[in-house]
């Protein structure tokens, strides 16, 4: 068998919903079958052999070719299996993800990872805003699960979010860890303006200090040696990431914040 | 069956099932590590009145510690998952949380049956406690004066059996404690047990039940070498001491092995030693289904 392999045919004008074509909804399902599958593409319905050239039949391993920002929910609700996205891809990628793992080589857009609840997402390229974040109206952004940039986030990067890790070897961008319920982001590079703005708990881990300094809402608790941190770095060693290469650590100055709410979440930067 | 002079009674030791877990303690130096294991595994000799049976497995090489540290291995054993619960965590609490620098993980994964490690240390925290979960893991960092104390949040529980024994007869005081370190040291080699007594040696056997209705355990008076003339004795003319020890572990084939190389060990000095006999706490099935038959072993 070989991977399901949707080659995208020309980039559509309108945005189209890709959220039947998972693992999990094509479980046995033939290839004329799947080519017969409606998506909604902006307000209008298209077949898939219309959108796209279907190659393979392996449908726990489905890869998207020349792929486009307009290729919105790609992996939605998914459990278990593969995506692989060369290319760039819209919006909402991995939302709800409960299992398996989606690797994009290229960028995303807005609320990549939103509301996810486990697996693994790496986007060898930039995310969007909204990373790993929660939809206008609701709770809980992720809340568990992986999710791997190896190049820089947008805005809001984590906000609302629960459970589970976010590790962006770029840069994060503004609003870094807003309304942060729990978990963990790290970043290897640098942080933009108002992190952790409303961060109530969770840990935002950083390489090096921020160059604007840290926000007057988080208050310095001093630097201490903290034991999670090398049995954080070691979960890391088996994640295909910079993150794996990173010397531990487990000195930190610690920056507890927002004050402006119940000022429990953490900054820690390495010193 | 004789060894080296030694004769091995033809009779069994008889243990009991019990519920145990394995916890690893770590702390910035061994030293510390080993004081805090020591801490959680004082007053751990016999579920007869200590609630569980407590003792340190080994030391640990940072390499083999999640955080890095030195670090020791303890294993624990109660007669119910309830009582081990509860032993856990007093202990942890009083004696690891308490002990400077000091971390606690859970050394023994069972997804299937589980008991609180941190889960509700965590209180101490007074709502400064924050929880990290990684790998699958939870975590607790709970922070305390010293900086934070580091706990995982859950630890299995392994089906063990308690009660394992040899006993030791020799001629003399002297030569029964030498016989018995000697044994100690070799069995202190073995994984996944612990001879839960002091120095792992036990000189106050006991036999089921009592003639005082408050007791369910007494002196072994069949052999207390001083009542040779006054009970039913199990001893010759020439033993005149009889030291016991006990092991426990997370399965019968781990006692086996230790079984066999302390009872080894107490053959190697043999007879030219004082050594006499081996025999073993044979309740006559009053006690435990696992019967750990001499002979068998030492065949």
């Amino acid at each position: 068998m070989s991977a399901l392999t949707f080659t995208l045919k020309a980039a559509p004008a309108q945005r189209v919903d890709c959220s039947l074509l998972t693992p999990d909804e094509l479980a046995e399902k033939s290839v004329a079958d799947i080519a017969a599958i409606e998506l909604a593409v902006g307000n209008t319905v298209e077949r898939v052999d219309s959108l796209f050239d279907i190659s393979g039949n392996d449908v726990n391993d489905i890869k998207f070719s020349n792929s486009c920002d307009k290729l919105d929910f790609v992996g939605r609700n998914m459990t278990s299996g593969k995506i692989t996205i060369d290319g760039n891809v819209g919006a909402y990628l991995g939302i709800f993800l409960e299992g398996g793992e989606i690797e994009v080589n290229g960028n995303t857009e807005g609320y990549t990872a939103c509301e996810m609840k486990s697996g693994q997402i790496k986007i060898n390229g930039n995310a969007g805003d909204f990373l790993g974040g929660v939809r206008p109206g609701r709770r809980n952004g992720m809340t568990g699960g992986v999710v791997i940039v190896t190049g820089d986030t947008g805005a809001r990067t984590g906000d609302h979010m629960r459970r589970g890790m976010i590790l962006i070897e770029g840069n994060a961008g503004d609003y870094c860890g807003s309304r942060m319920i729990s978990g963990t982001i790290a970043v290897l590079g640098n942080v933009g303006s108002h992190l952790g703005y409303a961060m109530k708990r969770g840990t935002v881990l950083l390489t090096k200090a921020p160059s604007q300094g840290i926000s007057a809402n988080f208050n310095d608790c001093g630097s201490h040696t903290l034991a999670f941190l090398p049995l954080l770095f070691a979960s890391f060693t088996k994640l295909d990431s910079q993150f794996a290469k990173v010397d531990s650590f487990s000195r930190v100055q610690r920056y507890a914040g927002d004050v402006g709410g119940i000022g429990m979440g953490e900054i820690l930067v390495k010193i | 069956m004789i060894i080296n002079g030694v004769t091995i009674d033809e009779t069994f030791a008889e243990a009991f099932p019990m519920k145990g877990t394995r916890l690893i303690i770590t702390a910035l130096n061994a030293k510390w590590a080993m004081i805090s294991a020591q801490a959680f595994t004082g007053f751990a000799t016999s579920v007869i009145a200590c609630g569980c049976e407590a003792g340190i497995e080994r030391e640990l090489d940072p390499s083999e510690t999640p955080d890095g540290r030195p670090g020791v291995s303890v294993l624990i054993f109660a007669m119910g998952g309830k009582g081990l619960a509860k032993q856990v965590e007093t202990r942890a609490g009083q004696c690891v949380l308490t002990s400077p620098t000091s971390a606690l993980f859970s050394g023994l994964d069972n997804p299937e049956k589980e008991i609180a490690l941190g889960q509700n240390l965590r209180y101490f925290g007074d709502g400064f406690q924050i929880s990290k979960m990684i790998d699958g893991k939870r975590y607790w960092r709970v922070p305390v004066m010293d900086g934070e104390f580091l706990t995982q949040e859950k630890t299995g529980v392994h089906d063990s059996v308690g009660g394992g024994n040899f006993l030791v007869l020799a001629e003399s005081q002297a030569q029964a404690l030498t016989a018995c370190e000697a044994a100690i040291v070799e069995m202190k080699k073995i994984p996944n047990v612990i001879m839960p007594f002091p120095g792992g040696v036990v000189r106050s056997g006991s036999k089921v039940g009592s003639k005082f209705k408050a007791l369910n355990a007494s002196t072994n008076d069949a052999f207390c070498p001083t009542l040779k003339g006054q009970t039913k004795s199990d001893l010759s003319p020439e033993v005149e001491s009889v030291m016991e020890i006990v092991i426990d572990g997370l399965t019968k084939e781990d006692i086996d092995k230790a079984m066999k190389v302390g009872i080894q060990a107490v053959c190697d000095l043999g007879a030219d030693n004082g050594i006499r006999r081996i025999s073993a706490g044979n309740y006559g099935g009053k006690l435990g289904p696992f019967h750990f038959h001499l002979q068998e072993i030492m065949a």
